[in-house]
């Protein structure tokens, strides 16, 4: 090689090594660049093209019986949808042949599962648009027979639903929530805070197949599920309760009519039905008037009821006992009124215990009319009257009661049997619960508690124990009640056979304008077994116009639904008799 | 010589390198192939949970609603089965019968269910469903996940 050609060599070497130390230096530059200088930049937008962020939704929780029995729970549903733009025949593989389905014959199919006509949905299909809702929240069931066409222009969004598996079961406490999952009414309203759980969240980074890259999910938020409220009442109790009263309202052409059972040694409601009641699944079928609790916020005038609680009163102050006489007319003048009897009837010498027996206005008047005001005001309050009962139920009713110092001549006497006064059905079951359980009051509870996952409770209400009367008070005044159901035409109607019971009528009159109507709150309140005193309850049947001028309408639920409770819950029958009490002098 | 007996020194050296190289790279390869398997695979099996999770719900709802107590009194009433209201026991210390025992009443049979339930189902949907026999296993609580559906999630709104 001559010296020329030794020379080139060497320049292109010098030129190729040139260059390429240029290029070294430009990619060490970029290299640089995007490692260090752009490095954070770079890998953060490359991971928000692979990353995806998905909620975790909250399930909301459960609610249950007092046994566990799922009351309300969540399910999904599915919103079938398709995109119209996308429409076209399905090919599907029939017995190892690949068939063409023409778009007729898929809606049709679509039209069959969905249970729409077909002249609705085809019409649906067609445009240019990319979403067309075919049908709203179908079940699980349904959504999986849509699946299983396997059309790919179909699509589905999956949303929580709300299940009521009882229906109206307890529907007027569980109350409701809307499409969109926000409670609306009752216990699913005011637990909510218990009832909805918080969404969680978290990151995926997906392939270009959109196959979910392991390992890569991060959960930024912790999902917490919504926890279980669990109730005190019995669903099957609560079941029959209702059934008994729909019939009855139904028989006695009543507007409603309400029940409510409470353990006498510990508040729990062990029910609170009503008739009419909402299935809560679906609401919009019910009045609006019917959606609620009437036993919890309907408040009324009790009526004769509410002269057990007088007659404890008259013994516990010590004007009174079983044995004290009146004189009792049917009727009598009072300022400007006359108070009557319920029948007229000839005057009768009658001792306390026969003043509950027959139930007379004018009796009861003569054996409280030297009770101060103040007192039977005192003891009205103490047993729970004017204000709403520890339950807290949402909307809730105190009843009214004004104070002793506002009572008219009329309304201080009035309010010994149970007018010029108004209460809820709970307020005046808890005065029978006091008298079952020794005078002493222990506070109603319907929610037991919020229960996490691993059965923890909290928000487990305080209970509450309050001596109202004194034991023998009590016991004095159950006794007189126990003649009521053996001597009374209506009592003797509520009468178990087997047990001991006692309880009281109730008749009130109801106010229309200024004046009363014609129809009337017939009621019964009392306990059983009276020598093991279990429940209290009362039923009180609204307006009924079949029966509608004594309490024997509320007769008949009473018995069938005491029946019930004593007979579900195994309670013994009575072993003992009732002592001989003189109803007359 | 010395360049020589370095460039035979070196040649082992080479092999390994080399064949670790290969080694590793086929390690690599294998790896891949079997994470991305493994990828699919379990994809493949969250989808067959979703499948089974829809089958739960279903059943659990079907099971619910066919327990319910408007469904009972029902299906009672069909059988003609008539509540007796009227409890009776029996004491077995004393062998005395506490209570007194009455026929039921004809009258006391609520044929008809009055308390509404629009989720009731009258007979399951799934009776013509192959029978799993039960597990010899003791059930385990499994965590409530969204059911996202097979079909695809809607394109737009």
């Amino acid at each position: 090689m001559n010296q020329t050609g030794q020379t080139n060599i060497t320049r292109r070497m010098r030129l190729f090594l040139t260059v390429s130390a240029i290029l070294v230096v430009v990619f060490a530059i970029r290299l640089i660049d995007f490692q260090i200088v752009r490095a954070e930049a770079i890998s953060e937008y490359s991971y928000e093209n692979r990353a995806v962020t998905r909620t975790i939704p909250a399930i909301r929780g459960d609610i249950l019986d007092a046994n566990g029995e799922v009351l309300a729970t969540s399910v999904y549903r599915y919103d079938i949808n398709a995109a119209p733009s996308m429409v076209k025949p399905v090919s599907r593989v029939v017995d190892g042949v690949e068939q063409v389905i023409s778009v007729e014959a898929v809606a049709a199919d679509l039209a069959r599962i969905l249970q729409e006509d077909i002249a609705v949905l085809l019409p649906k299909l067609t445009g240019t648009s990319n979403y067309v809702n075919l049908k709203k929240r179908v079940d699980a069931d349904t959504h999986r027979s849509i699946e299983e066409l396997e059309i790919p222009w179909i699509f589905s969004d999956a949303h929580q639903n709300r299940l009521y598996p009882n229906g109206a079961v307890a529907g007027n406490l569980i109350g409701f929530v809307d499409t969109d999952g926000l409670a609306l009414a009752g216990l699913e309203r005011q637990f909510n805070a218990c009832l909805a759980g918080v969404d969680g969240q978290e990151r995926f980074e997906r392939g270009v197949d959109g196959i979910r890259i392991p390992s890569s999910a991060v959960v930024t938020q912790e999902v917490a599920h919504g926890r279980d409220v669990v109730l005190t009442i019995d669903a099957s109790l609560q079941y029959h309760a209702q059934q008994t009263l729909a019939s009855e309202v139904e028989r006695l052409d009543a507007d409603w009519a309400t029940a409510v059972v409470i353990e006498v040694k510990t508040g729990r409601i062990v029910l609170a039905a009503e008739a009419p009641s909402v299935d809560p699944n679906d609401p919009g079928k019910s009045a609006p008037e019917e959606r609620g609790a009437r036993v919890f916020q309907y408040a009324y005038e009790p009526g004769s009821t509410m002269k057990t609680l007088t007659a404890a009163t008259a013994i516990e102050t010590g004007f009174a006992t079983m044995a004290t006489g009146v004189v009792a007319p049917d009727q009598m003048p009072l300022f400007d009124r006359t108070i009557k009897d319920f029948s007229p009837h000839e005057t009768w010498n009658l001792t306390l215990a026969g003043v509950l027996t027959k139930s007379s206005n004018v009796g009861i008047i003569k054996i409280a009319e030297n009770i101060p005001a103040s007192t039977r005001f005192d003891f009205m309050q103490r047993f729970g009257f004017g204000k709403p009962t520890e339950v807290g139920f949402e909307g809730e009713t105190g009843g009214l009661l004004s104070d002793y110092n506002n009572w008219d001549g009329v309304t201080n006497f009035t309010t010994t049997f149970g007018q010029g006064l108004s209460v809820s059905a709970v307020q005046m079951a808890s005065v029978y619960q006091t008298l079952a359980n020794g005078g002493v009051r222990v506070n109603p509870v319907l929610v037991a508690g919020c229960a996490d996952d691993a059965g923890a409770m909290t928000s487990v209400p305080k209970t509450t124990s309050t001596q109202v009367v004194s034991a023998q008070t009590a016991q004095d005044v159950m006794l007189m009640l126990e003649k009521v159901v053996e001597d009374g035409a209506i009592g003797q109607a509520t009468a178990v056979p087997g047990y001991r019971s006692a309880g009281k009528t109730g008749t009130a009159e109801i106010q229309e304008g200024a004046g009363y109507g014609d129809y009337f709150a017939t009621s019964f309140f009392g306990m059983a077994p009276v020598d093991n005193p279990q429940y209290a309850m009362g039923v009180m049947i609204y307006k009924p116009k079949q029966v509608h001028t004594n309490s024997m309408a509320a007769a008949a639920s009473y018995q069938k639904i005491l029946s019930q409770v004593l007979l579900t819950n195994r309670v013994a029958p009575s072993t003992t008799v009732s002592p001989e009490i003189a109803t007359e002098w | 010589m010395k360049s020589l007996r370095k460039s035979r020194l070196s040649a082992p050296v080479v092999m390994i390198l080399v064949t670790g190289f290969v080694a590793v790279s086929l390690l690599h390869l294998l790896l891949t192939i079997l994470t991305s398997q493994s990828v699919y695979e379990l994809s493949d099996l969250k989808r067959e949970k979703r499948e089974l999770d829809t089958t739960s719900q279903i059943l659990s709802e079907e099971v619910s609603s066919l327990a319910s107590n408007q469904n009972l009194l029902n299906t009672a009433s069909r059988l003609g089965m008539v509540a007796n209201t009227n409890p009776v026991f029996l004491r077995l210390t004393d062998q005395s019968v506490l209570g007194q025992p009455l026929p039921a009443p004809i009258a006391s049979a609520q044929s008809t269910n009055l308390v509404a339930n629009s989720a009731m189902i009258i007979e399951s949907t799934q009776i013509n469903q192959v029978t799993v026999p039960a597990s010899t296993t003791e059930p385990v609580a499994i965590p409530t996940t969204v059911s996202t559906s097979l079909i695809p999630a809607s394109p737009t709104r």
